[in-house]
């Protein structure tokens, strides 16, 4: 323990505990709201968990809206997208380290300029060009941004942590005549693994939570992923509260839950280990 | 300026013990150079002193003072670090006055104490050029001023030198025999280096696994060491070390006893006793040669005779230095 | 297959995807903003007309102002937020990783859930938010002070808060980099500046923020542009663009309605492109207002 930390001690970690139930109060309301009994009446004083507890609120959302369809769908848009962002993502960051000099100088300007505009500007020509292809009403449009890696972000962040590997082993690899494939798939991946876990989580969360696309670019319900289907439910009774609590709970359980497996890559190890693969 | 002193001091970081009952003086204006192989535990040492690390035994005293329990602030000590900790985002000249500007001394007194800092080390010439600008040995003298600046009771080194390339550390070694000498403070330098230890301590303390093994001036040191350790751990290429059944051909020992005796008293000899040359290294003017019998000999290199060939070698009874076989302390003979 | 084309084609995929779906989206968005265009015919050319409708467009200045205001709020809370929870929480002690994972979780909540929570804390009559506001109240519509809580859903100012008070729990990105930047800082710094008899502000003022810097810099330039962006799941789901008129319209929300309820996609288009300008000065500016407060650095 260093000297300093006695001084630190007192006040950190009151303020940290604090702090922790404060940010986790939005989830906490979310799955007390959602076990409230539908239909009655509002409570009189604030309360931590509603009395009786019911789950009624499930049934119905699922019975008002084919929520087991959406996260099915969900499901599948996800399956679809993080492999193969992660893929092109890693792909790219490591074909960033090879090509050097001012291709690279140019390739990660480039990528921090397309980091930096955001979704909602490109949203009326991304729909112009799909509705031109023929593939509004489809999932290709949300599956389409894993050809970004979903955000240059995430190539960003593996061309940083392969940047961080001892280059005399990719000079060694290259002396005992491995491609460059080669050493992607048996050096670079391997020694990344909690970036590619990480990046995989953030791809998860992205894909899963994305809201703005399929509103824009599906009309078939029996094509909405969970967003969306959380979309209708609002749109059916916009104060039915524990029935909309319900669907967030359908919603958020699952991001939630990959993130506390996956967190302890990027969050729990001193300088940052897993997050920048040092 | 002050004398400073540890009284065993202990320090452990969980289940290793860092420092293990360190008794240890600095002489008032002493240049005190603390050497041991990696790991042995100087790095805390120094930040002990510093305050930087809370000993959990012992007592720490600079001048009159004891400080054991004071912040690092208040110990006015000053430290140069192994990597120099040189802020990236200020100058040279912001650089050293960062101590008196956050002591907020007054503008005046900052600009006088930074020029004579800065004149002291040779920095005068880059002042408002930034870190990442200057070269390993400029950057170490402007770690120099930094710590020089506020004329603090006793100077920290941590391995200052060990970042720099041959040459320049060379150089830089004289150059801060040179500052102690004019500055006249007190000064604690740790390095791994024995070579640095011996040119450059008025007195150097040898730690090992926690423990001050031997203090001294670098001659006693290095001619009556206190024990194995010490013995072994200075000089190049390191003392040989001959159990009784191997030191019977030149002398007998006792049981339960080795003899030391370093490579430069190895002498080639006509009527020494007889031995095979294995290899043989030539370091510039000296050359390194190793014999079947568990012994180097270090000969100029003008007369170091060819690998493979017979020779006779001895030493004199003098010059080998005996100690006890379990405890590796120094017996006399 | 040589080497140099084996690399081509590792980053083929991603510069595939760099011009279909931003940089050729981005001059179309730059080219429609010229013209007419309901999806049904061709785009016919009408110069400036588009902008100066805009000009002209209460409701768009409305989105515009709503924008600005709630960037200029919002994002520094949101930097100053997430840095403090990275200088609490960057050493090891008791629980430290419950604590980060706890700040993270807000923010990978999928927006619409995270929107439809607030609707419910929201709720002015049975709100957890009022509830607690109301809690011990002399009547049962006033605070425990007296006066009647914030109508979150229908007064345009209350409203308007309510927003950003939702913008303040989804700060976890920041606080991840922010957090990785604060551990990456050499500690022989800060043992200096321990010796040195620096203050805890001191500390903060002349070492951790200019080295945190360039990382600050790079983070409040894409919150400011995101900030934009984040706003349109909250007014579309939790406030519906208003409370009227059009209280918590803002640009997203004004560029989606235009575009696809109105099917007016060139004036959507030229909305964008306003809302881009802006945004890239505003960046523009931040850029030249840190450079110039980094180099009044000297001590």
């Amino acid at each position: 323990m260093r000297a300093g930390d006695r001084r630190w001690g007192g006040w950190r970690l009151p303020a940290a505990i604090a702090l922790a139930v404060a940010f986790l109060l939005p989830l906490w309301f979310m799955v007390s709201g959602s076990l409230r009994e539908p239909g009655t009446p509002p409570p009189r004083a604030p309360e931590l968990v509603p009395r009786p507890i019911s789950t009624t609120s499930y049934d119905q959302a699922f019975d008002l809206v084919d929520l087991a369809r959406h996260t099915l769908n969900s499901l599948l848009v996800a399956a679809l997208t993080v492999p193969l962002a992660v893929l092109v993502a890693s792909l790219a960051g490591f074909a960033f380290l090879l090509v050097g000099g001012r291709a690279r100088a140019l390739l990660v300007g480039l990528s921090f300029a397309a980091l930096m505009v955001p979704v909602t500007a490109l949203l009326v020509p991304r729909f112009t060009l799909y509705r031109w292809l023929g593939l509004i009403d489809t999932w290709v449009p949300l599956v389409a941004p894993a050809l970004l890696g979903l955000s240059p972000f995430y190539v960003l962040l593996f061309y940083w942590s392969f940047r961080r590997l001892p280059p005399e082993l990719l000079e060694a690899a290259r002396l005992e005549g491995m491609t460059p494939l080669s050493m992607w798939r048996r050096l670079a991946m391997p020694l990344v693994r909690p970036v590619t876990i990480a990046v995989a989580l953030l791809a998860f969360i992205a894909s899963w939570g994305n809201f703005l696309e399929p509103l824009v670019y599906l009309f078939d319900p029996d094509l909405y992923t969970l967003p969306l289907g959380l979309r209708s439910l609002e749109a059916l009774d916009r104060t039915n509260y524990p029935v909309l609590l319900a669907g967030a709970v359908v919603a958020t359980a699952p991001v939630v839950l990959a993130f506390v497996i996956a967190q302890r890559y990027f969050l729990h190890e001193d300088r940052g280990a897993g997050w920048l693969g040092r | 300026m002050s004398r400073l002193a540890l009284e065993g001091v202990r320090k452990r970081f969980g289940d290793t013990t860092a420092l293990d009952g360190v008794d240890l003086e600095a002489r008032d204006g002493e240049l005190l150079v603390v050497v041991g192989p990696s790991g042995c535990g100087k790095s805390t040492l120094l930040r002990c002193i510093a305050g930087l690390e809370a000993v959990d035994e012992g007592a720490i005293r600079i001048g009159e003072r004891e400080v054991t329990r004071m912040k690092p602030a208040a110990r006015n000590v000053s430290m140069v670090f192994q990597s120099y900790a040189l802020f990236p985002h200020l100058t040279v000249r912001d650089n050293i006055a960062f101590g008196l500007v956050v002591r907020e001394e007054p503008k005046r007194v900052v600009a006088e104490r930074v020029a004579e800092a800065a004149k002291l080390v040779g920095a005068e010439g880059f002042l408002q050029r930034r870190p990442y600008e200057l070269s390993g040995g400029e950057r170490q003298r402007v770690a120099l001023a930094r710590a020089l600046v506020r004329r603090p009771d006793a100077f920290l080194l941590d391995e200052p030198l060990s970042n720099l390339d041959a040459g320049t550390r060379v150089q830089m070694r004289t150059e801060l025999r040179r500052l102690h000498r004019e500055v006249g403070s007190t000064m604690v330098h740790v390095t791994h280096d024995q070579v640095e230890a011996l040119t450059l301590g008025d007195r150097i303390a040898v730690l090992d696994a926690g423990r001050v093994r031997q203090v001294g001036t670098p001659d006693e040191v290095y001619s009556r060491p206190d024990d194995l350790f010490v013995g072994r751990f200075l000089g190049t290429p390191a003392m040989n070390v001959l159990t009784p059944q191997a030191a019977r051909p030149f002398v007998a020992i006792p049981e339960q006893t080795v003899l030391g005796i370093r490579p430069e008293d190895v002498r080639l000899t006509a009527d020494g006793v007889p031995a095979r040359v294995d290899l043989v290294e030539v370091a510039g003017s000296d050359a390194y040669v190793f014999l079947d019998r568990d012994l180097v000999a270090r000969v100029p290199a003008a007369g170091r005779p060819a690998e493979g060939a017979e020779v006779r070698v001895g030493f004199d009874r003098g010059a080998a230095h005996l100690f006890d076989e379990a405890s590796g302390r120094r017996v006399e003979w | 297959m040589t080497e140099r084309r084996q690399v081509a084609l590792m980053l083929a995929p991603y510069l595939f995807g760099l011009f279909a779906l931003v940089g050729l989206p981005a001059v179309v968005t730059f080219g429609l903003a010229f013209t007419e265009y309901d999806l049904l015919r061709a785009p016919s050319f009408n110069g400036l007309d588009n902008f100066r409708e805009l000009a002209d467009d209460d409701i768009f200045a409305t989105a515009l102002k709503n924008s600005l205001v709630f960037a200029l709020i919002a994002v520094p809370l949101r930097l100053a937020g997430a840095l403090g929870l990275a200088l609490l929480l960057h050493r090891r002690f008791t629980g430290v990783g419950a604590y980060r994972s706890s700040t993270v979780l807000p923010t990978v909540i999928p927006d619409v859930a995270y929107g439809l929570v607030w609707l419910w804390l929201f709720n002015p009559l049975y709100g957890p938010i009022n509830l607690l506001l109301r809690w011990h109240g002399d009547s049962p519509t006033t605070t425990a002070w007296g006066v009647q809580p914030p109508q979150w859903l229908t007064h345009p100012n209350d409203a308007r808060a309510a927003i950003i008070l939702m913008s303040l729990f989804t700060i976890g990105e920041g606080f991840v980099i922010l957090l990785v930047t604060r551990q990456g800082l050499p500690s022989e710094l800060y043992d200096l500046a321990a010796l040195e008899d620096a203050t805890a502000w001191g500390i903060f003022r002349r070492i951790t923020l200019p080295l945190m810097a360039p990382i600050l810099l790079l983070l409040l330039a894409r919150d400011t542009i995101f900030s934009l962006q984040w706003t349109f799941v909250p007014a579309l789901v939790v406030t519906d663009g208003g409370p009227p008129p059009y209280a918590t319209t803002y640009v997203p929300l004004f560029v989606y309605r235009n575009a696809f309820e109105y099917l007016r996609y060139g004036y959507a288009a030229s909305a964008t492109l306003v809302m881009f300008a802006l945004t890239a000065l505003i960046v523009w500016l931040q850029w030249r207002i840190v450079r110039r407060w980094r180099k009044g650095f000297a001590v």
